[in-house]
This record gives structure tokens, sequence and C-alpha cells, in this order.
């Protein structure tokens, strides 16, 4: 790795670890939730740097743009939920050792992986999921011959849902 | 180079024109003025007649658009139309209804015009990615539409249950289309249909839990038993316009796509080996058929013992409605019948006739139905208060003394939904009901028959006190809505005077798969 690969892993790590803790010690559960993003796209930035783009888009799609929106959805759906700013949690020490032990198990294998004790990780990187098969993402849905018309369908489908969020959220005019 | 032939964007021309002018009409709809709101209502109702007329056009049309993935055909039209009617007396209907609950506001009608849409290309559908689209098009802006006389509580309420177990449901046919296409290996119907033929599924047992969930979140929206709670509650809180609507469009829709997915892609699904002897003809009946059938005979029976003990107008309308949906899973049961014949060798063929009928019967019962059910809810428009209250039953009194003409055609939809001969629901049952016969469902056949006798009563309950008891109300009765009534008395007397005219419609729909 270069310079400039350092500086981009340094950016990213900042993010995924900063928005982690952050998510974690926030006392916002609102706020929790818009700094899991911050720490998920960091993870994003990492596939891609792992030359692992279809993951990363995957990772943006699903976790962001799926997952994390749910949660945001939920908490919204609770009201009052919204305004809590002190987030108790009594059982802290149980999550915090919950939390070491996933870590130390993962970190246990990778490091076994790579002196080759693992068998079920081969040691050459696998045949790269790269480039090739996102570009085939994309052409797939506006390529007549295969998903242009549920393709079409969706964004008909995105403005009725839209309109109807308004209809039912604007105030008395 | 895009191969035009393939793409064939006529073919699906009414589908897609509705679709695209409503996504037009959100943008027109910003620039008329809150007090001419009728204007948005009649460029709905143009759209919805230009593509009701191209679908009569291309009532014998059997082709495929979009490489494919969308089935131009006349099941396809024969639905378009059933839809399209119901769509417009939902437009012409709901005018003068907004603007006396005060809840006129211009997106009413390009989202009445998606979720119609919606069912149309549900019934094109010839993939199941297409399928679960089109079903969320149809559901979204009917959850939408339900809510739309908020703040007032049932119609939140309504709105809330409607999308609550409406998103659950989706999510069992999602689960369901990846049993199946882990299964099959496609989403497409014709290639299900060709691993099913030459028995290459992964799994048998994985494709009949796939179909199963599938047909669990379709059941949801045609409001089949045991999916049937939400009904009650949601048609009496909608606008009733919109319960009009709904009724009709998303069974439309639900059905369409339950008849395309079973007789296209599985029509022949059989689990386990077929014996047949030379020179034998069997009758042999889908692996779905009498799950199909047991849901069946539920939803008749429950719909109309339920029904009678209703008070609200609304309320019995809903059980009635889970009562038809009952009929016309019969079809769908019907339709997992099929013939083989084995010639001097042992060889077999395989022939549809007995689905092919069952298909057109419940796209008979469709059409009939849908005049008949949109028409007696349109007269429940003119007896409700402004405020949405008066449904009850008891508010009804005395209509045929005050307004003849509202108590006649409540009379005439009563009779039909009874089934009762020279109307259009009698045509429509008895179509289903030979088709059951036929598919040797003969026992369904008998619930059938045994529970449109009791429906009987409580919907001549009705006609008694329209009748011969007196009330003393002024029913709503603004011309635009009297002629949705009409046109709705006029389609349920010609289908049952005149049975040619949708048999004619019906004619050139056959079992796809083998054509």
């Amino acid at each position: 790795m270069n310079w400039l690969e350092w500086g981009f892993f340094g950016v990213l790590t900042i993010l995924v670890i900063g928005g982690g803790l952050a998510v974690v010690l926030n006392r916002n559960l609102f706020h929790s939730a818009l700094w899991l993003i911050v720490s998920l796209f960091g993870v994003a930035g990492l596939f891609v740097m792992l030359s692992a783009p279809f993951l990363a888009a995957v990772q943006v799609l699903v976790y962001i743009g799926a997952i994390v929106i749910l949660i945001i959805f939920a908490i919204m759906l609770t009201r009052r939920m919204m305004g809590i700013s002190e987030a108790p949690n009594s059982q802290w020490t149980l999550g915090l050792a919950a939390a070491a032990l996933t870590f130390l198990v993962i970190a246990m294998t990778l490091v076994l992986a790579s002196n080759g004790a693992n068998p079920l990780i081969p040691r050459e990187p696998l045949t790269q999921i790269g480039g090739e098969s996102l570009r085939d993402l994309g052409v797939a849905l506006v390529d007549l011959n295969q998903y242009v018309l549920p393709f079409l369908l969706a964004s008909v489908l995105l403005e009725a849902a839209m309109v109807g969020a308004i209809v039912l959220a604007r105030g008395e005019e | 180079m895009i191969d035009q032939a393939a793409l064939n964007l006529g073919a699906a021309l009414p589908a897609t024109l509705l679709a695209f002018g409503a996504a037009i009409l959100f943008v027109l709809d910003i620039s008329i003025p809150q007090e001419r709101k009728a204007r948005t209502a009649w460029l709905a109702a143009v759209g919805v007649v230009v593509s009701l007329v191209i679908s009569l056009l291309q009532i014998n049309q059997q082709e495929t658009a979009f490489f494919g993935a969308f089935r131009a055909d006349s099941f396809t039209s024969v639905a378009n139309i059933a839809a399209l009617i119901t769509a417009l007396v939902g437009v012409i209907g709901a005018k003068d209804y907004l603007e006396r609950a005060k809840i006129q506001r211009g997106e009413y009608y390009p989202l009445l015009l998606m979720t119609a849409a919606g069912a149309m290309f549900m019934a094109a559908a010839n993939d199941l990615v297409i399928v679960l689209i089109a079903l969320e098009l149809l559901s979204i802006p009917l959850y939408v539409m339900v809510g739309f006389r908020r703040p007032e509580p049932r119609s939140e309420e309504g709105a809330m249950k409607y999308f609550l177990l409406g998103a659950f449901s989706s999510g069992f046919m999602v689960y369901g289309i990846a049993l199946v296409y882990g299964a099959a290996g496609s989403t497409n119907f014709t290639e299900i249909f060709e691993r099913v033929r030459f028995g290459e599924l992964l799994s048998p047992a994985l494709m009949l839990i796939g179909i199963g969930l599938i047909f669990v979140s379709l059941g949801f929206k045609v409001a089949a038993v045991p999916f049937h709670l939400w009904t009650p509650d949601v048609y009496q809180g909608a606008p009733t316009p919109v319960t009009a609507y709904m009724s009709v469009a998303a069974k439309v829709g639900g059905f369409a796509a339950l008849l395309r997915l079973l007789t296209v892609a599985i029509p022949t699904f059989v689990v386990g080996d077929l014996v047949i002897e030379p020179n034998q003809t069997l009758i042999v009946h889908a692996a779905w058929q009498d799950l199909v059938a047991v849901i069946a005979a539920l939803t008749m029976l429950l719909g109309n013992f339920v029904a009678i003990v209703q008070k609200d107008l609304k309320r019995m309308l809903a059980y009635s409605s889970i009562a038809h949906a009952g009929y016309i899973l019969m079809a769908v049961a019907a339709a997992g019948s099929f013939t083989v014949v084995a010639n001097d060798f042992g060889d077999t063929t395989v022939t549809l006739t007995i689905a092919q009928e069952a298909l057109q019967g419940a796209l008979i019962y469709l059409l009939a139905y849908a005049f008949t059910n949109v028409g007696a809810f349109a007269v429940v428009m003119c007896v409700e208060r402004e405020d949405g209250s008066g449904t009850e039953i008891n508010n009804i009194a005395g209509l045929g003394q005050i307004n003849p003409l509202l108590g006649g055609a409540m009379t005439v939809f009563m009779l039909s939904l009874v089934g009762i001969p020279l109307t259009g629901g009698f045509v429509g049952k008895w179509f289903v009901f030979l088709s059951s016969v036929n598919a040797g469902l003969t026992l369904l056949a008998l619930i059938g028959v045994l529970t449109s006798v009791v429906s009987a009563f409580y919907y001549l309950r009705i006609i008694v006190k329209m009748w011969f008891e007196t009330g003393d109300f002024a029913p709503f009765a603004p011309r635009m809505l009297l002629l949705a009534i009409g046109f709705c008395v006029g389609g349920t007397v010609i289908v049952g005077v005149l049975p040619p005219v949708v048999t004619n419609l019906v004619q050139y729909v056959t079992a796809a798969a083998l054509r």
C-alpha cells in the first residue's frame, strides 16, 4: 500500500470504529441510528479497497438503504422513543463481554487462516467477484431482455408511494 | 438495436398507458386549483375509457410483450376490462362524494389509476418478480386511499390495519418466490412449467411450500378465509367509493395473478409418479387443488354465515365479498384438474380443457361481480350521511318509496348477488359451478349451492327493508353518481339476460401454457 491508500484506509477506519463507538455511546436512539449509517459506509469503503465493488454496492443497498432505514422507521413509529435522550442500559457489562468474545473469535479465525491453520478458508484469494458481476447487475436493470419491466414498474410504484405518503402526512389546507 | 417485435409495446398498451398516464396526471393535478378538482376526475375518466377501448379491441390477441415477461392475451384483456369498469365507476362515482365529505384531493384519481394499472399488470405478469411489484403497485395506493378520510379514527384505523397486515402478507410472497426459485431455478412462468413438465424440479416439497406461501399472500388480497380478518374493518373505515373500488379491483388483481400462476406455471404439478394403463383416460388432480378447494369451502361458509348477523351495510357487504371470493376460488380449484389420455402404446397426452373452462368461468364471474358489487356500494354512498355515518341496515329502510330508481337499482344488485336468473350473478355462478362439477369437485359445488341459499336470507332482507318499511331521509343523489349506478345496473342486467355478451368475450381465453 502506498501512502495514499494508507490515508484512505485511515479515514475509513476512523469512520467504521468512530461511527460504531458513536452508535453505542450516543444517548439518543435516533442519533445512534444515524451514526450507524456512517459506520456502515466506512465498511462499504473498505470493501472497495479490497477490490470487491459488488460487496460494497450490496453493503450500501442492503444495509444502509434497507436495514438502517427500517430501524429509523421503527424508531419514528414509536414516537416516544424519539424524545428519549437517556438510553438506560443496565446490562452493558454483558454486552461488552459478548462483543469482546465475538471479536476474539473472528480475529483468531482470521489470524489462523493467514497462517494456513484453518482449512476452511482458502489461502489464495478467491476469484475476484468484482467489476463484471457489478456491471451485470446494472445492465440487467436496463436490458430490455431482463428486468426492464420490473424496473419501470418499480419507478411508478415509488412515485405512488411518495405521493401517498405526502397525502397522508400533510396537514389540513 | 432494440428488437421491436419482442418488445411489442403496443400489445401492453392498456396497462402501460394507465400507469404512465397516472404519473403525468400527478403533475397536471398540481396546476388545477382546489375548487376545480373535478377536472382531474374527468382527465382520469378519459384515461380509463381510452384504456378500456384498447382492451376491448385487443380481446382476441395472443401475444407477449417485454421479451416474454408480459402476456398480452385475451385473459389479460378480460381482466383489464373488469378492472377498468371498476376504476371508471370508482372515478366518476367518487367525484361528488369526495366533495361532500370535504376530502376532495386531486391525488385520489391518479392513485386510483395506479392501483388499476397494478391489477392489470398482475393479470399480465408472466414472471413472479412482476407479480410481486404489480401487487405492491395495487396495494400501496390502496392503503393511502383507505386512510383518505383522516383524521377520522375509523378511516385511520382501517388504513393502519390494512397497511400492517398487507406488508406482512407481501413478506409471505417474497419468501414464497424465493422457495419457488430455489425449486425450479427460474421465476418465469413458462420456464417453471417446462421444469415441472419434465420433472426437473430440485425438490417438489420446496415447490409446494413456495406455492403455498404465495397463495397466502394472494389469498390475503382477495380476502379468502383464514386471511380475511382485515376485511370488515377496512371496508367499513374506508371512504365508501374506495370500498366499492377495492372490493372488486383487489380481487381482480389477486385472482388474475393466482389463476395465471396456477394455470400457466404449474397446471400439471403432481407430486409422485403417475400410473396409467394403455388406452386409459384419467382425470388427474394437481397437487395444489385440495388446498385451494378446502380454502374455497371455508371462505364460502364463513363469509355467508357471518354476513347474516351484520348490522352495518358496509360490513355486511364486506362479508358478502368474502363469500364471493369463495365462489371464485371454486373455479381456481377447478383449474387444477386435467385430463391425461394414453394411447395403445402407453404414450400420454395432457389436455387442459377443464382448466380452460374454469378460467373462463372465473372471468365471467369477475365481470358480473364487478358490475354488481360496485353498484351496491354506490347505492350505499347515496344512503350514507355527510359525515360517513348512517350506513346501518336500518338506514336503508324506505329507500324504495323515497327514491324508486335507487331502490330498484339496489334490488337488482341484491338479486344478482344471490344469483337469481336474469341477473349477472346467476350467469357467473352457473359457469363456476359447472366448471367445478366437470373438474370432479361435486362436493365443493354442492357447498356453493347451499351457501347461495343461505346468502338469499341476508340479501333479500335488504330488499324487504327498502320496499316494505318506511323511512325518512333524503338520499344523496348527484347526477354523476346516478349515471355510475345506471351503468352498473345496465351491466348486471345485460350480462344476465344476454350471457353471450360475456361468453363471447372470454371465448378466446385458453389455458395458455399448452398453446
